[in-house]
Formats: C-alpha cells, sequence, structure tokens
C-alpha cells in the first residue's frame, strides 16, 4: 500500500509538469503584446516597454515559464493585475465560498442521489424505475444557469424565500445564518450532479444484482429491501466512490456557470471575471490550482478504492 | 441487419426514446427550413413591440429589442444542429484518431495517451473557456473548441475499445496474411467500431448543446449577433422579472433536445456490442 501511494504521487509529478506547460502556453499563445493589452488603448509606448520589462513578457518564453515554474514552488503565483495582491491571497478570498458551496452540494446530492436509485434499482423495470430514471435524465439536461435564474425568480423574486445573490462570509454578521445565501446555489448545483448519481447508483447496483452472492441471498429467503440495501447498494457504493473524481470535474464546470448566475464571490467566479479581464497570472493560477486538486482528489479515490474493495490488485 | 430492422429493435417498446427521436425530427425540419417556417426576421428590431407576451402574431412573444422570440428559436434550431453535428465530427476525427493510432503503436501511444490524461485533468467548461480565450467569438471557433474538449474523452474510450480488438485473432489473421498496418486499422478495427462511434456521438450532440449554452451564458461563446437559443437567454436574463415568459421557450428547447438526444443514445447503448457498453460513458 505504502509502495503504490509513493509511486502513485511520484506519477503526479510528470502529469502536473505537462499540466503547467499547456497552462502557461494556453495563456501565451494569445494573440497581441500581453502588456498592451493590460493597459488598455491609453498607453503610451514606453509605458508598454516598462510593464513587459517588469513582468518579464520581453524575455523568451522558455525563460518566462521557467521563471514562473520557478516562483509557483517557491509558493509564489505573482500578482494578480486587477486586485494588485498575490494571486494566492485571491484565491483564498474564494475558497471559503466554493468550499462551502461545494460542501452543500454534497449534502444535497447524497440526500437525494442515493435514495433515488436505490429506489429506481430496486424496482428495476418498474413505474417507479421509468420515472426516476427519466427523471433524472431530464434534470441532466437542464442547463445549470437556467435552472438557476429560474430559482431565483421563484424563490427570491416571488417568494422572498432566499436571498437572491451574493454570500457574506460566516465571520461577518449572521455568522452561520448567512449559508441560506447559498441554498438556491447549491441546489442549482446539486440537480444535474444528483441525477448523474442516480444513473450511477442504478447501473452498478443493476450489476451487482446479477452476481452469485446476490442469488443466493435472496434464495436464502432475505427480504427484498434486506438484499438491495446489505448485498447490493454496499457492493455497489464501491463504484459511486470510484466516480466521485469525475463527479468533482463536473462540478468544477458547474460551479464556474452558477456562481455567475448568483454572483457568489467563490473561485469558479474568479475564472470567468479573469479572463474576461485578461488577468493571466490569476488565470495561471487558479486553473493550475484546480488541476492540482483533481488530481490529489483522483488520487485519494483511487486509494480509498483500493481499500474498499479487497478484489482491486494495486499492480 | 437491415436499417428499418436496426431502427426497429432499438426504439422497440421504447416510448420515451421514439418521442425523442420524433422531436429531434422536429428540430432538425425547423432547422433546415428555418426561412420559410419563420413568420418574421429573427434579426429584425421593432422598438415599439418590445417585450410583448406571447400570443398573435408573436408566437412566443418578443425581447427586449422587439424581435420576434418564435423567429429566434427557429433559427436557433438551425445553430443547435450546427454546433452539435460539428462538435461530433471534431471531436470523434480527432479522438478517434489519437485512441485509435494511440492502442495500435504502442510508443505513439504511451506519449499521446499522457497528454490526453492531462487535459482530463481540466474540467470541461473550464478547458473550453481557456481555449476561447486564445481564438475570436466565432461559430468555427466554438465548434472547434467544444470538439476539441471532447476529442479527450473520446480518445480515451477509443483507446481501451481498440486494446480489446487488437488482440483478437481476426486481426492476428489479418497481420499473418500481409495486411497492412493502415488496412487492419481501417479495414479491420474500425468497422467493429462504427456502433459505438455512432452511441458516442449523440452523447457528445447533447453535452455539446448544454457546453455551448453556458459559453454564450458567460459572453465567451457565439457571437452576441447569433440566433442561438443560448445567445437569446444570455441577452434577456435581466428581463427574467418582467417578462418570465422570454427564457422558458429557448430553455425548454434545449432541455427537450438534449433529453431527447440522451434518450436515443441510451436506447442505441443498450443493442451496441457488450463488450463495449461499458466503455461508452453517457447520462
Amino acid at each position: 500500500m505504502l509502495g503504490y501511494t509513493v509511486k502513485r504521487l511520484l506519477t503526479l509529478i510528470p502529469t502536473l509538469l505537462i499540466a503547467s506547460i499547456l497552462i502557461f502556453l494556453f495563456i501565451h499563445l494569445i494573440p497581441g503584446d500581453p502588456a498592451a493589452i493590460l493597459l488598455g488603448d491609453s498607453a503610451t509606448p514606453e509605458d508598454i516597454a516598462a510593464l513587459s520589462a517588469q513582468m518579464g513578457f520581453d524575455k523568451p518564453l522558455w525563460q518566462q515559464y521557467l521563471l514562473w515554474i520557478k516562483n509557483v514552488l517557491h509558493g509564489d503565483f505573482g500578482n494578480s493585475v486587477f486586485f494588485k495582491t498575490p494571486v494566492l491571497d485571491v484565491i483564498a478570498d474564494g475558497a471559503e465560498t466554493s468550499i462551502f458551496l461545494a460542501l452543500m452540494t454534497m449534502f444535497w446530492i447524497v440526500l437525494f442521489g442515493i435514495p433515488i436509485g436505490i429506489l429506481s434499482a430496486s424496482f428495476h423495470g418498474g413505474w417507479i424505475d421509468q420515472i426516476t430514471s427519466g427523471g433524472a435524465m431530464l434534470f441532466a439536461s437542464i442547463p445549470t444557469f437556467w435552472l438557476g435564474l429560474y430559482l431565483i425568480l421563484i424563490f427570491s423574486v416571488g417568494l422572498g424565500w432566499f436571498p437572491s445573490s451574493g454570500f457574506p462570509s460566516i465571520s461577518d454578521d449572521g455568522g452561520l445564518t448567512n449559508l441560506r445565501y447559498l441554498i438556491l446555489p447549491s441546489l442549482t448545483l446539486a440537480a444535474p450532479n444528483a441525477a448523474l448519481i442516480v444513473r450511477l447508483v442504478r447501473a452498478s447496483m443493476l450489476d451487482v444484482s446479477r452476481e452469485d452472492h446476490v442469488r443466493t441471498a435472496r434464495s436464502k429467503g432475505l427480504h427484498p429491501a434486506r438484499v438491495s440495501i446489505k448485498h447490493v447498494f454496499r457492493n455497489a457504493l464501491i463504484a459511486v466512490a470510484a466516480a466521485f473524481g469525475f463527479t468533482f470535474a463536473a462540478l468544477v464546470s458547474e460551479a464556474v456557470v452558477t456562481e455567475t448566475v448568483f454572483s457568489l464571490p467563490g473561485i469558479g467566479r474568479l475564472v470567468v471575471q479573469s479572463i474576461l479581464r485578461r488577468d493571466y497570472p490569476v488565470i495561471q493560477g487558479v486553473i493550475l490550482f484546480i488541476v492540482l486538486l483533481y488530481l490529489v482528489i483522483n488520487l485519494l479515490v483511487d486509494l480509498a478504492y483500493a481499500r474498499l474493495d479487497p478484489r482491486v490488485s494495486l499492480q | 441487419m437491415t436499417v428499418r430492422a436496426t431502427i426497429y429493435s432499438i426504439f422497440r417498446g421504447r416510448k420515451l426514446a421514439t418521442f425523442g427521436a420524433l422531436w429531434l425530427c422536429v428540430i432538425a425540419i425547423a432547422a433546415i427550413g428555418a426561412q420559410f417556417i419563420a413568420p418574421f426576421d429573427p434579426l429584425e428590431i421593432d422598438p415599439i413591440a418590445r417585450l410583448t407576451e406571447p400570443g398573435l402574431p408573436y408566437l412566443f412573444g418578443t425581447d427586449h429589442f422587439g424581435r420576434d422570440t418564435f423567429s429566434r428559436a427557429v433559427y436557433g434550431a438551425r445553430m443547435a444542429l450546427i454546433i452539435g453535428f460539428g462538435s461530433v465530427i471534431v471531436a470523434l476525427v480527432c479522438g478517434g484518431l489519437i485512441g485509435l493510432l494511440s492502442a495500435y503503436f504502442s510508443t505513439l501511444g504511451h506519449f499521446l495517451m499522457r497528454i490526453i490524461d492531462v487535459l482530463m485533468a481540466f474540467p470541461a467548461l473550464l478547458l473550453a473557456l481557456v481555449l476561447m480565450t486564445l481564438l475570436e467569438r466565432s461559430v468555427l471557433n466554438t465548434v472547434i473548441v467544444i470538439g476539441i474538449v471532447y476529442a479527450t474523452t473520446t480518445a480515451r474510450i477509443f483507446f481501451g475499445m481498440t486494446l480489446k480488438l487488437k488482440n483478437e485473432v481476426f486481426i492476428d489473421a489479418a497481420r499473418c496474411s500481409g495486411a497492412s498496418h493502415s488496412s487492419i486499422l481501417f479495414k479491420h478495427i474500425l468497422p467493429n467500431l462504427w456502433s459505438p462511434l455512432l452511441v458516442q456521438a449523440s452523447f457528445i450532440f447533447a453535452f455539446a448543446q448544454l457546453q455551448a449554452a453556458a459559453l454564450d451564458f458567460l459572453g465567451l461563446g457565439l457571437p452576441p449577433e447569433v440566433a442561438s437559443w443560448g445567445n437569446m437567454l444570455a441577452e434577456e436574463k435581466i428581463y427574467i422579472t418582467r417578462a418570465p415568459w422570454l427564457l422558458m421557450f429557448p430553455g425548454a428547447l434545449i432541455i427537450l433536445s438534449v433529453f431527447s438526444m440522451n434518450l436515443v443514445g441510451d436506447a442505441m447503448r443498450d443493442s451496441i456490442d457488450p463488450r463495449f457498453k461499458n466503455d461508452i460513458a453517457g447520462v
């Protein structure tokens, strides 16, 4: 187990290296002089030359990359052009919102996705299954921002139950009650992802239910609900856990949109705004950070997978 | 099996999938005959008729420029098909080739699949957003970017399926009889992958619609003057409280079309080679 963990950690390094080169190239392939774009139309050539020299844009591309990666390894992601503060601080400012949003979304996904998936698989082929799995596919087909806009219209504008935008920190006035700002966003974000989990739980439970040990359990005369939960669901859960990395990627994509709809000061909206503001140091930093997070989560999922399922060999 | 028999076997006893296929036919008819079906010019601005409620002569009402929403929706169907088919072609040609070649030539594959793995660590929308900043907002660029995003998953799937086929006896037989690499790849391996390819295409088509709509919404997709369902939502979102129906029609069209495509893909997946069934990741 330890050997495997070390080996997996070592394979992270080349992956991250390639990812960092790709991110760097993406940003530096953008046509036009970055210094001129940053300064806008009113800048003089002297200003542009000065900023180029200060940001290192006048050096060859590979030198710029090496400088950037050297600084990143020292924990210095550079300064945001827009905020004038270190990129890491900018990311940290968005972290609270995004972490709470992710936790609440996960809560809804587990609360709705798993029971509905079990229900769907247990009544395989019947009308309950048709409604739940059809409904799940319908929910996965809804654009996130469209759902968010109508939730705002109904529950914020119409009924006035929840605030429609923003998220004050829980350390501000109101404390934990400020989490009510995240109820609509997290529901919006959870809808398509819970739908995916329903489909996943259903599919993996149907796979497991064809196995011999389930037939044995049934022929012993165990109650169908007990077979469903103890014998089928518990084994199916392994496949669900393995898909967690995939769910995370989907969640990040949709969080970008959801945070924009609800004007949440999170990392997702930061990405969009940095792209619109052409704030390159922040774009590079945030994307590298998200890729790293994704790789670490996938590594943890794989390690957990090996622990959960003894049949998985680590070779 | 004849085409008719195949279609019959896919849709028999599947009412929802049949409904989905029929709805996609409606969209295709609207897209092809847009200029005959749309009662108004989708770009014609009429300031007097701003934010009219649905009725006659404006079936779906008008937007804040006074443009006819129904006509724009009909032309949006055309854009939806262009985005869908375009992304599918880019994703399948690029992804399919990378997957096929990587599995067949293992040294090349080692390198290419590494890159694909790295690209897959970028969440789909994030990759699309970054690529869109490199390019100008245009229909072609949106198609290319969405196509590239799904080329990564397609490459992975094709890599897996080709690996399974590569060690089959009939490939050995072809090799022993002196068949060239290209003949083995394109005459012996690829024909076995046509049906999973079609299923994958239907899921890419569906996801591409959602992805394109999200890009439009964030202001980094199709140019704002293009009549697409995503742009209709993006432009009218601030009028949602004054004219709640405005976002209902384009939204419903996206949902119905994506849902239908997913249903059809799901039905087709059940009828393909069972060896490949678990390779295709749909909804």
